[in-house]
């Protein structure tokens, strides 16, 4: 059953430039129970698309154009009070990237439990809404009696964890993950992404997972939405991402992080910097960067092509696959230098003189 | 260094700072120009009655025997008689201080409460016609010296609309004396008190508009403001709630600071509204040349801004324990 | 957004060009800066105001220069009119109790304000400035010394203070921009120390010690140009403050006698007694200060966009 259908979503951020696109016609479905995992650069619009979800976006950001339905409720439509009331945290909630941030500093993280909780739930008294957030706390392997100290008295991991307590707290079907465990030591990274997958399990809530890392999502998604330039350039189960992608980029990507089954591997990573969104033009926005890209690209944005499955790529190569992806696995074609060598000469001189504009994350 | 260190080391600055300032005051007044006799002995006074009278003040002692009896009076609290009232100062001191600290902390209490609300939506509604107008507003006030506000407000609420008495603390014949209740209770004490309290309120509003609103604009930037407004909280709730009581431990620093400063301006503003506090009682004592009156009205003072510059550093170590002291 | 030319604080060395240059984009900020612009537009004209109060006269070999006075009477000249003779197109503000013109009066003020605020400011700046460039650049006791003076000062109250000396010393202009000069110099020192302690970290400074630069040539010719900014900034809130201060003593009665400023001009209504009837008296200097003291924060406001891109960009 489909908990969330985006349909060709742009959301624009307003500049002095012009627009800023930050994601551009990205459509994806979410069933409930399921993790999907987003992966990219910073600033390759995977934040925004996250954000655009429960529309907690700043003032000089705009939805311009697509739908968002989310279990039948169009969020686009809805106004702000009913979006306050309906969506957010009851239905949706977010884990921030640095926990300790996340919550307010002068208040116990017991209160602010109780606040989001009693918030929503008009009849729940104070002392249920506590009691929740101590059996929460036990779950999630905290001291219950922790729940009456400061934020600032957490540490990393604690705090994580805590998070994970304020974001189920109304037993949510979708979780926003933003990156949760990127600021955290290994060891306590892999602990709490099983706790995020025991606790979303046992509550059949969805999730996506927002990161940069590739092995974060392998572990623990259950499909794989590669973005780009604001685009969802590949999307398939995660198996399928990882083992058999037909995309360059996603190829690039898998370099750039350790696999786990090959200590052989040698670590490789995508020459160049995310695009600039103002304007970005026709052609396929990663063909400034990719070591396989052609005339066509250059000139014709590429379109989602299905290769069964549910595999999307967007890419006029995807079918030479073969190639490309052994191609890929060498070093020597993610040189640097050929880096201009590869863009006709009239764009090189534009992309160089265009100043690069950060995005979210 | 812990914080027991820290308030430790503070402790030892405050005497250090206490000595530094009344030796300053002593320094101050003995330096007059000329025999200091000259000027504080009255004319018409026999050579005897002079001798006998600088005698008295211990003014022929040497220097250093003049400072340790200096010393030995201030830590006794003992200010000497005044000479135009021919009463022991601390009587006099005593009542006028009452008198500032009532009109003082009235006018900061409007002042910090109007300022914060300001400051805190101006932070919260950034580049709106609304932040802008309060910049230039806060500014105009900031420009305006105590005197100059305090003779608007008189002109305008007094000389033109009469709504209010134009000086002194309550109408001549009013029920002097009583407790503190039927002192600064009375319905007429308010009405005398209000425009001075407002002219200060004016005066120092701007420190805590300002600083209010910049703090402001960094809290809103924290994640944590973020996943309020994504927890559905209504934006009244998180500006007051989370944003503006996060923004708040600043101001209370500068508050304390701005109470010493209150001390000084309380000079202008009594004058203007013929308070009886303080700080016109000194400025008439320095004129009619009465100094033990001036010296103990400028000792009261310092200590003020010294013992409120002390609390402002160990309240926002006590206030905030994520701050890590130097 | 200042990505293309790095802020004026980051810069290693600054040579005259340079520095010539930064000066230029220093007016740049005010572009687009509505308040700025006001202020500036403001203090200009109290300037030339305050410049052509009296007549000059110029002799320079054979050629006389005189230039007329924007005060059309002598300010301290009685009767030129009636007692407390309200505005008419002889005396566009009235006259004083006295009979004196009003309007020459407040012209002539301006000189006092624009002496007083600039004098007072520029000293009290130059105090704090090598302070809090000796007390960081050199630490350990020093710092410890000059900063403990500096508590002390940042304990005595201004006024009172001011009052006291001007009562001890005497009322006149010299006396009191001493004694707002030995008060005013405290925040810049503190502001001035903290911005030298971080520069003192950077690479540029340890070079400069590596090549054999002496102290006073590594703290004035290197760290001080870095500081500069912040020294304007402080200025500008300096001269603001000078301003207040002064019409406030001279409000209270301890101003100099022989150069009336506009807090004397309000303190003569008050002793004459005719605040409730003359308003042509008392308002014109009071909005003067006002607007003065105004164009001085307007400026400062922009000037700390510069200072401190931090502060305004979000």
């Amino acid at each position: 059953m489909t908990l969330l259908d985006i349909d060709g979503l742009k959301t624009y951020y307003g500049s002095d430039d012009g627009w800023v696109r930050a994601t551009d016609d990205a459509s994806l479905s979410i069933e409930r129970g399921e993790t999907v995992g987003l992966v990219g650069e910073s600033g390759s619009g995977k934040t925004t698309l996250a954000k655009s979800i429960i529309r907690l976006l700043p003032d000089n950001a705009e939805i311009v154009d697509g739908s968002i339905e989310f279990d039948g409720t169009e969020i686009t439509e809805l106004s702000d009070r009913e979006l306050r009331r309906q969506i957010r945290w009851s239905e949706i909630s977010m884990i921030p990237q640095n926990a300790m941030n996340g919550f307010d500093p002068v208040y116990t993280v017991g209160d602010q439990i109780v606040e989001v909780i009693r918030h929503h739930e008009d009849d729940t008294s104070k002392a249920e809404a506590r009691e929740r957030g101590r059996e929460l706390f036990d779950d999630l392997g905290i001291d219950p009696d922790r729940i009456d100290d400061y934020p600032h008295q957490f540490s990393g991991g604690m705090a994580q964890r805590a998070m994970i307590a304020l974001a189920l707290a109304l037993s949510p079907s979708l979780v926003l993950a933003d990156e949760p465990t990127t600021a955290l030591d290994v060891v306590i990274q892999d602990r709490i992404l099983e706790t995020i997958k025991e606790m979303q399990e046992e509550l059949n809530s969805a999730m996506i997972m927002i990161t940069h890392d590739m092995s974060v999502v392998s572990e623990t998604c259950d499909r794989i939405a590669v973005v780009y330039g604001g685009r969802i350039v590949e999307l398939a189960d995660a198996e399928t991402i990882i083992t058999n992608p037909r995309h360059p980029y996603t190829l690039g990507l898998r370099n750039a992080f350790p696999d786990i089954s090959d200590d052989d591997q040698e670590l490789i990573s995508i020459p160049g910097t995310p695009p600039e969104l103002v304007d970005p033009g026709e052609g396929c926005r990663f063909a400034p960067r990719c070591p396989f890209a052609e005339e066509e690209c250059w000139e014709v944005t590429p379109q989602p092509e299905s290769y069964g499955d549910g595999h999307q790529v967007e890419c006029h190569r995807a079918d030479e696959i073969e190639h490309l992806q052994a191609e890929a696995g060498k070093k020597e074609t993610w040189r640097e230098q050929d880096l201009g060598e590869r863009k006709p000469v009239e764009t090189a001189d534009e992309q160089a003189a265009e100043a690069e504009v950060e995005l979210d994350d | 260094m812990g914080l027991r260190a820290y308030v430790v080391r503070r402790c030892l600055q405050l005497v250090v700072t206490f000595w530094a300032f009344f030796t300053l005051l002593f320094v101050l007044f003995r330096m007059m120009p000329g025999d200091p006799t000259s000027m504080f002995i009255m004319d018409g006074m026999t050579p005897e009655q002079r001798e006998q009278r600088i005698a008295e003040l211990g003014l022929n002692e040497p220097l250093h025997v003049q400072y340790i009896e200096y010393v030995r009076q201030l830590l006794t609290g003992d200010f000497g008689q005044s000479f135009i009232y021919n009463d022991p100062v601390t009587s006099i001191i005593a009542v006028r201080f009452m008198n500032t600290i009532v009109l003082m902390a009235t006018a900061l209490i409007f002042a910090y409460i109007i300022g914060i609300t300001f400051g805190a939506l101006m932070g919260w509604w950034r580049d709106s016609r609304f932040e802008r107008g309060g910049i230039v507003v806060t500014l105009v006030a900031r420009s305006s010296p105590e005197f100059w506000v305090g003779i608007v407000l008189l002109s305008v609420f007094v000389f033109w609309l009469g709504w209010f008495p134009s000086s002194g603390m309550r109408t001549t014949g009013g029920e002097l004396g009583g407790g503190f209740v039927a002192r600064y209770g009375s319905l007429d004490f308010l009405r005398h008190l209000f425009l001075p309290a407002l002219t200060g309120a004016i005066a120092y509003l701007a420190t805590p508009t300002l600083l209010m609103r910049s703090t402001m604009l960094d809290v809103l930037n924290a994640d944590f403001i973020e996943i309020k407004k994504a927890e559905g909280l209504p934006e009244r709730t998180v500006l007051y709630k989370h944003a503006a009581r996060n923004s708040i431990l600043p101001i209370v620093t500068v508050a304390a600071i701005a109470t010493g400063t209150a001390m000084g301006g309380s000079v202008v503003i009594e004058t203007v509204f013929n308070w009886p506090g303080m700080g016109r009682e000194m400025v008439s004592a320095v004129n009619n040349n009465d100094y033990p009156l001036a010296m103990a009205a400028f000792f009261l003072m310092g200590s003020v801004v010294i013992i409120m510059n002390f609390v402002a550093d160990l309240a926002y170590v006590y206030l905030d324990p994520r701050v890590e002291y130097e | 957004m200042s990505t293309e030319q790095p802020s004026p604080t980051d810069s290693t060395t600054t040579s005259a060009g340079e520095r010539l240059a930064s000066l230029r984009q220093r007016f740049e900020v005010f572009e687009g800066d509505r308040l700025g612009q006001i202020g500036l537009a403001i203090l200009a004209l109290f300037i030339f105001i305050g410049i052509f109060a009296r007549p000059y006269t110029i002799e320079l070999f054979d050629f006389t220069f005189s230039t007329p006075g924007l005060a059309p009477y002598d300010p301290g000249e009685r009767a030129v009119g009636d007692r407390l003779e309200s505005p008419s197109a002889a005396h566009p503000l009235g006259t004083t109790d006295m009979g004196r013109d009003v309007l020459s009066q407040l012209i002539a003020g301006t000189r006092v304000t624009l002496i007083v605020g600039s004098l007072a400011a520029f000293m009290a700046v130059f105090i704090g400035t090598n302070v809090g460039l000796i007390s960081a650049y050199f630490g350990g006791w020093v710092d410890d010394v000059l900063m403990r003076i500096t508590d002390i000062v940042y304990g005595v109250p201004f006024l009172p203070f001011a009052i006291v000396l001007v009562a001890i010393l005497g009322s006149s202009i010299v006396n009191i921009i001493a004694a707002i000069v030995l008060i005013l110099w405290r925040s810049t020192a503190r502001v001035i120390r903290a911005q030298v302690l971080s520069h003192k970290q950077r690479p540029y400074v340890e070079s400069a010690q590596a090549i054999g630069a002496g102290h006073v040539r590594i703290m004035y010719r290197h760290i001080l140009p870095n500081v500069l900014p912040l020294t304007f900034l402080y200025a500008a809130f300096a001269v603001a403050w000078a301003v207040i201060a002064e019409a406030s003593l001279s409000f209270l009665g301890f101003g100099d006698p022989n150069m009336l400023s506009w807090g004397e001009m309000i303190y003569n209504v008050y002793t004459a007694n005719a605040i409730r009837e003359a308003w042509w008296w008392v308002f014109p200097p009071g909005i003067c200060i006002m607007l003065f003291v105004m164009s001085v924060f307007f400026i400062g406001r922009t000037l700390e966009k510069e200072v401190n891109p931090e502060l305004n960009h979000q």
